[in-house]
């Protein structure tokens, strides 16, 4: 068999795995009906996975519909990389255009949370910032010095009460029904030790860690907490922040002589 | 532990602490490294507390090293990454492939054994031996379909590919068995076939029949205990080489650790019974 005969025995796999089974006849001793084992078991690595990240939908979903959605989401969509515990990135706006979902058009954002819980919950470990190095900053550094967010920090902002929608749903469970409220909501996603954390957050905080995350400076993003919130106290926000283990280091490092 | 590896047990994340907490003599774990291929976390906490007091394997499902496309740069970064952490007395992958034009194929898929495939799949092991800067085990597959245009049988073929690379053989005995089940050809056969010196792991694992097709296609589930048959098949290879590092593995169906355990030391106890025939002929 020459190489080009061997490129084309791949394309027919491929063809094979994608519906057309009668691609791979001319490879085959006989008919082959072990050929669904390679499909089903490809199908099911992908589903799997699936299922292990977006666990919130599949509990609002059922089991049932939530695997024949992951099927069809996989078959358009399907794994680029060998780890797949990054698979499923495209999910949520591969659902909010998914028809199927219309009735239920809170399902991509809560696919949306279960993705930010899993980013947290896999991200680079980092010791979080205490209070006595932030207590050295000087009132002038605040324009020019940045405070790096851990890199297990996730947040997300929405129209309305998503977040609590997604808490409701989270264990250990009320059983209560849950109605989607229409007030604004932001949540964020941390890691103390061993465990992920999401807390519901106000609106000058969201904005605050905003700013950090698209690198302004301590200043900068304190203003963004003012527009948000005319009332806010900054103390309060950084104090939170230092509570929650939501730094991770300052950029330029303070100098420890001051 | 100091004993060197005996049985080992696929590592799952609900038995970590069982795991940590382990203390029969020989024991060691094998993970997927591709299920360990983030940043940080909960999962690497586990994993370094299992390797800080038993040995570890890695064995790979992604590498794709039968495909027609080199492994990719990128992955074996990432896994010699994880080699240099971990330090694994063991580093595998499998003959198959499941990568190409940018998609991954969740399974590990067959491929005509051509002249041609062994230059190819031998090129794609030098790299992988070279980027991980040590030698490799190759895994023989379970096999579901007979493809025509085979230049070589599959021992043929995995003999040749250790003697142009240096690698060497994990042998799945189940594997065999389900595949010599398949395919149509004797398990027997085919073990015998595997010079002893080549074989550097075992596994073992458990089938199920197709749900459609009956005991005529045979499924490697690893989602039931190991079968009576494998069980001799694997006594039968293991008087014949002497003992080896071997896995339990359990993927579906996952039971008690307790169960796995169970397992395991079926498993530790042939070993020690070959190990003892073979001081008593000594």
């Amino acid at each position: 068999m020459s190489t080009r005969e061997e490129r084309s025995f791949f394309d027919a796999f491929d063809a094979a795995i994608g519906g057309n089974v009668a691609a791979l006849s001319p490879w085959l001793k006989q008919p082959a009906p072990g050929f669904s084992v390679y499909r089903n078991t490809i199908a099911s690595g992908a589903v799997g996975a699936l299922a292990a990240t977006f666990t919130t939908v599949q509990l609002m979903t059922g089991e049932e519909w939530f695997r024949a959605v992951a099927r069809e989401f996989s078959r358009a969509h399907p794994p680029v990389d060998p780890a797949l515990l990054c698979y499923g990135e495209a999910l949520p706006d591969w659902l909010a255009n998914f028809p199927p979902a219309a009735d239920t058009p809170y399902l991509a954002s809560i696919a949306h949370l279960d993705w930010l819980w899993w980013q947290s919950w896999s991200a680079a470990d980092a010791t979080a910032l205490d209070g006595v190095a932030l207590a050295r900053l000087t009132a002038e550094s605040l324009g020019s010095v940045k405070l790096d967010l851990h890199p297990a920090v996730r947040t997300a902002s929405f129209e309305t009460g998503i977040p609590s929608l997604w808490l409701a749903h989270q264990a250990p469970l009320s059983g209560e029904p849950h109605l989607l409220s229409d007030v604004p909501e932001r949540i964020l996603f941390t890691r103390r030790g061993l465990h992920v954390q999401s807390h519901l957050v106000d609106a000058a905080t969201f904005a605050f860690l905003d700013a950090l995350r698209r690198g302004s400076s301590i200043l900068v993003a304190a203003e963004g907490a003012l527009v948000a919130d005319p009332t806010c106290s900054l103390p309060d926000i950084l104090a939170g922040g230092i509570a929650l283990g939501l730094f991770s280091s300052i950029t330029p490092p303070p100098d420890p002589s001051r | 532990m100091t004993t060197a590896p005996g049985a080992g047990l696929g590592l799952k994340p609900q038995h970590y602490a069982e795991a940590i907490s382990e203390s029969a003599a020989g024991a060691w774990f094998e993970v997927h490294p591709e299920n360990y291929m983030c940043d940080g976390g909960p999962r690497h906490v586990a994993l370094a507390a299992v390797r800080e007091r038993h040995p570890l394997s890695l064995h790979g499902v992604g590498l794709s090293l039968a495909g027609d496309e080199p492994p990719d740069e990128a992955q074996l970064a990432r896994l010699r990454h994880l080699v240099d952490r971990y330090e694994p007395f063991l580093v595998s992958e499998h003959l198959a492939w499941s990568r190409r034009r940018g998609a991954y194929h969740p399974d590990l898929l067959p491929f005509p054994r051509t002249s041609a495939a062994l230059v190819r799949v031998a090129e794609h092991i030098d790299r992988t031996q070279e980027a991980l800067g040590r030698r490799i085990l190759v895994e023989n597959p379970s096999l579901y379909v007979a493809l025509d245009g085979h230049d070589l049988s599959e021992t043929e073929f995995l003999i040749d590919l250790c003697r142009s690379t240096g690698c060497g053989l994990l042998l799945d005995v189940n594997n065999v068995y389900v595949s010599a089940n398949n395919l149509g050809y004797m398990a027997e056969t085919y073990l015998d076939a595997i010079p002893a010196s080549l074989i550097g792991e075992i596994h073992l694992a458990g089938h199920a029949p197709d749900a459609t097709l009956g005991p005529d296609l045979l499924i490697d589930t690893h989602g039931a205990p190991v079968g009576a048959a494998v069980w001799d098949l694997y006594r039968r290879l293991i008087t014949r080489i002497g003992t080896r590092p071997t896995l339990i593995e359990r993927d579906d169906n996952v039971p008690a650790y307790l169960d796995l355990a169970a397992e395991r030391h079926a498993a530790s106890t042939i070993l020690t019974s070959v190990q003892e025939a073979v001081f008593v002929h000594a």
